[in-house]
């Protein structure tokens, strides 16, 4: 109950945020005019489409995650509400969970609005519903997911500024996993160790991207959705995890 | 009389980011708070009131030192459902209207419905918020009515003890007059107020027993009537001549005469006997005799001068 109510403050909170309202209306505005940009491919008008709207979704996404994540509790901290709330019967796990939750609430009622148009549209100019691209949008969700844990995780000891490049530059990083990845195979041991560090330690937030193998329905994917589910529970096991650390930082904490 | 706020040897050091300097926040306080009172936290600005009482809270955590709350440790999960606080400067969800706030810090303390809403509407007429502003967002209230919900939230739960951190600053002299009355209202249904202020007035008015504290150290505490009391005597009477006058001088030099009216702010207690024998014997009538009483603002600014507070 106490997790759930922190959450749904913390919802009611962010959808109130302007920056976030105006990033949700550029993307939807630039996915509903997805079609009128047709005219640069127009042999390929429907991957067009595809590309730019699974792009925007993403792109947009990460914004709204980041922004999300790197402010909730230290805002909190910030505005001094958080006296009010830790000094009343509240845990401090429920606290981060409950921010945790209203940041991914959030994140998913952004996705699901930019999603829903992107399929609606998509629908529209191709007279018919596509079910494989609710696939992309729902692995965005997860990536981001995986993203607010991290920038909450972040958000325990690190200001907002510190915050937004660590978890930019780690999903970065965290996208190039098929780089690292051919690196670990590198003969120079020096190499193998840290890309064997950066590719197991760092979020793969890389295996979540589908654009390609979506857009192009030539490329085929071996088991997709077991492909899917896998990276759905390797997004919630890596989320506990950074969550569990969240809490050990955060439970330690003086605010 | 059981202790609400037990204190023992609390201490909160600081270091700074090279781990050079180190500022203590709180020396080693002992402090015991019973259960019922209205206990007055007094000191400057920076002398650990703040901080002693985030420490209590389980907010930030002793360098050394230790204390129960309502007979358990800091930060037991039991004892925050009976304690409520109101920080200074409290502030709130903005967009949150005055009743969702109250609601939100309702589920926080796992109030059920259909009690929560009860609760809410009580502690909103304890504190005397207009109801047409109960479902106005709070970015429109003003100070006075910020405080009003602070304390509001801050008796939700029906508490046994409330931390109430400068709950009069900054307000009107109405609105000011309206929260230290709720105060003492707060305090007559036997809950334990722990008051830190800068008020003094406010804080002889209200509370029975006080702490001074100062750079972190408490240099006194005690009933409110064992502090202020001096260690004088004032002596009144009437229908004096002034030959008698003159003699009653004699003993106490400060004496003053109005009239035929004596008053001596004054005088040494063992001097006492020897001016009433005077005034008795010379057909003059004595009016009082009474112990000096010092206010409790010149008390604080004593205490703290002598410490080298200035």
């Amino acid at each position: 109950m106490v997790t759930l109510a922190i959450a749904k403050q913390t919802l009611e909170d962010m959808l109130r945020r302007k920056i976030l309202l105006v990033l949700l209306i550029i993307a939807v505005g630039m996915i509903a005019l997805g079609p009128s940009v047709g005219f640069l491919s127009p042999r390929e008008s429907s991957a067009v489409l595809r590309s730019l709207g699974l792009a925007v979704i993403l792109l947009a996404g990460l914004l709204i995650t980041i922004l999300s994540g790197i402010q909730v509790i230290p805002t909190e901290i910030e505005r001094r509400t958080i006296y009010t709330v830790l000094s009343k019967p509240v845990q401090r796990y429920e606290f981060v969970l409950g921010k945790f939750l209203g940041g991914i609430f959030t994140v998913f009622v952004m996705i699901a609005a930019m999603g829903l148009v992107f399929l609606l549209v998509l629908a529209w100019q191709e007279k018919r519903f596509d079910p494989e691209m609710l696939k992309g949008v729902v692995l965005t969700f997860f990536q981001m997911t995986l993203l607010g844990a991290l920038a909450i995780f972040f958000s325990t000891f690190a200001t907002p500024v510190v915050n937004f490049f660590l978890s930019f530059g780690l999903f970065i990083v965290g996208n190039l996993s098929s780089v690292t990845d051919s690196l670990i195979s590198n003969k120079n041991p020096a190499t193998r160790i840290m890309a064997s560090a950066v590719h197991y330690i760092i979020p793969n937030f890389g295996n979540f991207n589908l654009q390609n193998k979506l857009i192009h329905p030539s490329v085929e994917i071996s088991n997709a959705n077991v492909f899917i589910v896998q990276n759905i529970v390797y997004a919630v096991i890596y989320s506990a995890v950074l969550l569990l650390l969240a809490i050990l930082v955060f439970d330690k904490r003086e605010v | 009389m059981a202790a609400a706020v037990s204190i023992q040897g609390l201490t909160k050091k600081y270091l700074d980011v090279w781990n050079k300097a180190e500022i203590t926040a709180v020396d080693n306080l002992n402090l015991e708070v019973g259960e019922g009172e209205i206990f007055g936290f007094l000191g400057r600005n920076g002398a650990g009131k703040t901080t002693t009482i985030k420490m209590l809270l389980g907010l930030i955590f002793p360098t050394s030192g230790s204390a129960t709350v309502l007979g358990k440790p800091v930060g037991d999960t039991d004892a925050k459902a009976q304690i409520s606080y109101l920080p200074e400067e409290a502030y709130f969800y903005e967009s949150m209207t005055g009743w969702d706030c109250m609601d939100f810090y309702g589920r926080l303390f796992r109030i059920p419905e259909p009690q929560r809403s009860k609760r809410i509407q009580k502690a909103l007429e304890d504190v005397f918020l207009d109801p047409k502003a109960w479902r106005r967002p709070l970015r429109g209230y003003s100070k006075g009515m910020r405080q009003r919900i602070g304390i509001a939230q801050a008796l939700i739960n029906d508490p046994k003890l409330l931390f109430l951190d400068e709950p009069t600053s900054g307000l009107d002299p109405i609105a000011h007059r309206e929260l230290r009355d709720i105060i003492v209202n707060v305090g007559k249904q036997g809950k334990t107020v722990f008051l830190s202020s800068h008020q003094l007035p406010d804080v002889e008015l209200v509370c029975s027993r006080v702490a001074i504290i100062h750079q972190g150290k408490l240099l006194a505490s005690g009933t409110i009537q064992d502090l202020t009391t001096g260690d004088t005597v004032e002596i009144s009477a009437d229908k004096v001549s002034d030959s008698l006058a003159g003699k009653i001088r004699g003993v106490v030099p400060a004496a003053e005469l109005v009239g035929q009216r004596l008053h001596i702010a004054a005088a040494d207690p063992s001097k006492v006997n020897d001016v009433v024998d005077l005034i008795r014997g010379g057909g003059a009538m004595l009016l009082s005799v009474k112990p000096h009483k010092r206010m409790l603002e010149d008390v604080f600014v004593d205490v703290v001068m002598n410490e080298g507070g200035a």
